[in-house]
């Protein structure tokens, strides 16, 4: 019963969401009508609230143990503790959308309701949004529909959730990162209703600022956490894999880093307006490619869901149809656009627009890597695909070209051009201190390679730049933005640990009996298997060894684990992770050979653990613009 | 011609020159990073040289895993041709027999060395060509 209740009242919000955009068809879009308004805002708060209350009843069903829905049935099971019975509605695709449309619901009627009753696009944002969120509740209703139930008998027991999912990330990832790309739905309705409306006297910026803030970090925090789950449950031992799933992720985030720098350019110097718009209207859309790129399953990736032609071309169709609406209205208003002012060469917006293009470059090298495979095999039938190569040795240069933009721009001012000699003076100490550490570098680790050596100088280039700067800052009172020093040097250690991690980590693969020791390299010392014990805990089997080595003359002891899932009979690795400052040793257990020796993977990840404190620092240097008393 | 247009035109020129050149990087970048995807009875007619990192699918083959030390030999079937594989280091735990996979590698002499196995996080996945050609067999 509740079920259907729950079917019921997003059906209504359909209903409602439909209201809303026929009424208003029977009158002009630029003309208010106070009480039109009214009515309209009336139908969709309650839309939303009854998309939240049938969210709600969704969850009592999965925590009640309703296996008469079909999808509860195959993805969660009574022995599941509460937390994963929850959790497992996002586990799979029709649970996952809509919690997405949920968060897209939340970010809409927060936004609209804070928009001043008077505000002149109040009502066109409203009706964007309504089109929007009315839009993917029909994909979930017809191509995906969570509430379907087992007729006549519903099942008894449910099929469990995957074990690699049963993991408290689940509960944090994919939610942070939902809400991450349905946050720029903001900025996308916003922008499409203020080039609909034609009064470009108006101002824009400061209404939907903030809101991208936020958003930009539950992106940001979204795919770091992925990153780490990845690492540190999933067993794949990296942090990046250049998967096409996370490469649909990469392209908004860049998109909308890029749209927050020319966002303040433009609020602050009144340049950039039109590119600014359009940045904020492709975050969405490349969210939405993202959407159907990992629905449809029309790329063969760990993440996509299972390969469905129906959803991926009504996804395809809706994304198009409203990126090609905004985008429609965007060109048929450009021409009245030009009126920005134009940016001064030398002038800090001048290098922050350089380093805008090199993120848009960024983000169509990432969109060929993503679709070229599909061209290639719709002309001629081969299949390939591409790796990590090809994203390194584009994303390289473009780091470089950055890093020294960055560089120079800690010092240049808005709005003035920069001299040279200022210039010059600004850039000599942290580039000879760059080649001299990565000098240094190559002295210490004796490895080289092209490709991240150019990324641990572009670190330290942004590293050293904000260094003086923050020296500059304490004794001759100069000023500085913290949290654009704090988000920078979050990147700058970015590029500095990633690099580092690509020519320090290592892998080795050893064979051991129970008692057995050997020695595995220099610094890697009696490593000796001491013991495997089999146990059973709560809903799985356990194989656990016990495993002591000294790593440079520290003793560490680590039990990786064989886990086998009694519902599924599926088997999963725990891998153990043993963390200090600069590494990680990370232990995975593999299987028994005939002579009762068993097989072990060890990794030395280096700097890797630093990775993730970077996109941390990030986020603080963005919560840090956010809370000071005067933004721009 | 105006001095102005004659400008914009100059501009418009540099502008299509360099994107030409990017796009052009970008491709032939491309091009020398792509992983060819083959099935075992392509591979076997194909004619790949031995520097060339490809892709090879199929199931493995039943009864084909052999293990020494940390290196596992088996075979990859299409139900048609096999190809014996080679690979240092722990398979991922979906890896068993009669399972589909996906193995990057090298192809030198008849043999397969993998550099890394992939088999996908969904217990019946298989890769789609197979999918095909187990509904022949």
């Amino acid at each position: 019963m509740i079920g259907e209740i729950s079917h019921f009242l997003s059906l209504s919000a359909v209903l409602f969401l439909s209201l809303i955009l026929i009424f208003n068809l029977f009158f002009s879009l630029n003309k208010f009508h106070p009480n039109q308004l009214m009515l309209s805002m009336r139908l969709f708060n309650q839309a939303c609230w009854l998309v939240f209350i049938s969210f709600g009843m969704y969850v009592y069903l999965a925590i009640s143990d309703d296996f008469s829905i079909a999808y509860i049935a195959s993805h969660s099971n009574s022995q599941l503790p509460i937390f994963y019975k929850v959790t497992s509605i996002w586990s799979a695709h029709e649970g996952s959308m809509f919690l997405w449309i949920v968060f897209l619901t939340a970010w809409s009627i927060l936004f609209v309701n804070s928009l001043d009753k008077n505000h002149p696009l109040k009502k066109l944002t409203l009706l964007m949004l309504s089109l929007i969120i009315l839009g993917f509740l029909l994909f979930l209703l017809l191509t995906s529909n969570p509430f379907e139930r087992i007729l006549p008998f519903g099942a008894i027991e449910g099929a469990d959730i995957n074990p690699i999912l049963q993991d408290p990330a689940l509960a944090i990832h994919p939610p942070m990162l939902y809400l991450g790309y349905v946050g720029f739905v903001i900025s996308f309705s916003f922008i499409s209703a203020y080039l609909l409306k034609g009064d470009f006297e108006l101002q824009w910026e400061q209404d939907i600022k903030n809101w991208s803030f936020v958003a930009w970090i539950f992106l940001t925090m979204g795919i770091a956490l992925g990153s780490w789950w990845a690492y540190y449950e999933l067993g794949w031992g990296g942090y990046w894999f250049w998967d096409p799933v996370e490469n649909v992720a990469l392209m908004p985030w860049l998109a909308a880093t890029a749209f927050m720098h020319s966002l303040f350019a433009s609020s602050k110097s009144n340049v950039l307006k039109t590119w600014t718009m359009f940045l904020g209207i492709l975050i969405f859309a490349l969210s939405l490619f993202g959407a159907f790129i990992v629905r449809s399953g029309i790329i063969d990736s760990v993440h996509s869901f299972a390969n469905d032609p129906e959803r991926g071309l009504y996804l395809l169709s809706f994304s198009g149809l409203i990126t090609l609406l905004a985008l429609s209205i965007f060109a048929y208003r450009l021409p009245a656009l030009n009126s920005s002012k134009l940016v001064v060469s030398g002038s800090k917006e001048s290098f922050l627009s350089m380093n805008n293009i090199l993120m848009i470059t960024g983000i169509f090298s990432i969109f060929l890597g993503v679709t070229y495979p599909l061209i290639i095999e719709s002309m001629s039938g081969e299949k390939v695909s591409i790796g990590p190569p090809y994203y390194n040795t584009i994303f390289s240069p473009l780091i470089l070209i950055a890093a020294i933009f960055i560089m120079i721009s800690v010092d240049a001012l808005w709005q003035r051009s920069m001299s040279l000699k200022a210039l010059f003076i600004s850039v000599t100490a942290p580039t000879l201190l760059s080649l001299l550490f990565l000098y240094l570098i190559w002295r210490v680790t004796a490895v080289f390679s092209i490709l991240a050596y150019i990324g641990i100088f572009s670190g330290f280039l942004i590293l050293f730049s904000y260094l003086f700067r923050m020296i500059n800052n304490f004794f001759k009172k100069k000023y500085i933005n913290k949290g654009s020093a704090v988000a920078h040097i979050g990147l700058g250690l970015l590029f500095f640990a990633v690099s580092m991690n690509s020519i320090l980590s290592y892998e080795k693969n050893l064979n051991l009996a129970p008692g057995q020791s050997i020695s595995v390299n220099e610094s890697v010392q009696e490593f000796s298997f001491k013991d495997i014990q089999v146990f059973k805990a709560s809903n799985h089997d356990v194989i656990s060894a016990d495993i002591s080595f000294f790593h440079d003359g520290r003793e560490i002891s680590l039990s990786p684990q064989k886990r086998k899932y009694a519902t599924r009979g599926q088997i999963t690795s725990e891998s153990a992770i043993h963390t200090s400052v600069l590494k990680d040793s990370y232990l995975t257990i593999g299987d028994q050979l005939e002579n009762g020796s068993w097989t072990f993977s060890l990794k030395i990840n280096y700097f890797i653990k630093w990775i993730w404190f970077s996109a941390a620092l990030m986020v603080s240097g963005m919560l840090l613009t956010i809370f000071k008393k005067k933004v721009l | 011609m105006l001095q102005a247009r004659k400008n914009r035109l100059w501009k418009l020129i540099v502008i299509l020159f360099l994107s030409a050149g990017g796009i052009s990087l970008i491709l032939f970048s491309l091009n020398s990073k792509l992983d060819l995807f083959y099935t075992p009875s392509e591979m076997l007619q194909a004619d790949i040289k031995s520097g060339y990192r490809i892709k090879l699918g199929g199931m493995v083959k039943n009864g084909s895993i052999m293990r020494d030390g940390t290196i596992i030999r088996f075979q990859v079937t299409d139900f048609i041709k096999e190809v014996p594989v080679t690979f240092d280091g722990i398979p991922p735990d979906l890896f068993k027999e009669d399972s589909g996979v996906v193995i990057l590698g090298y192809f030198i002499n008849g043999m397969f060395e993998a550099e890394e196995i992939f088999a996908k996080h969904d217990e019946n996945y298989m890769p789609p060509e197979l999918y095909m050609e187990e509904g022949k067999v």
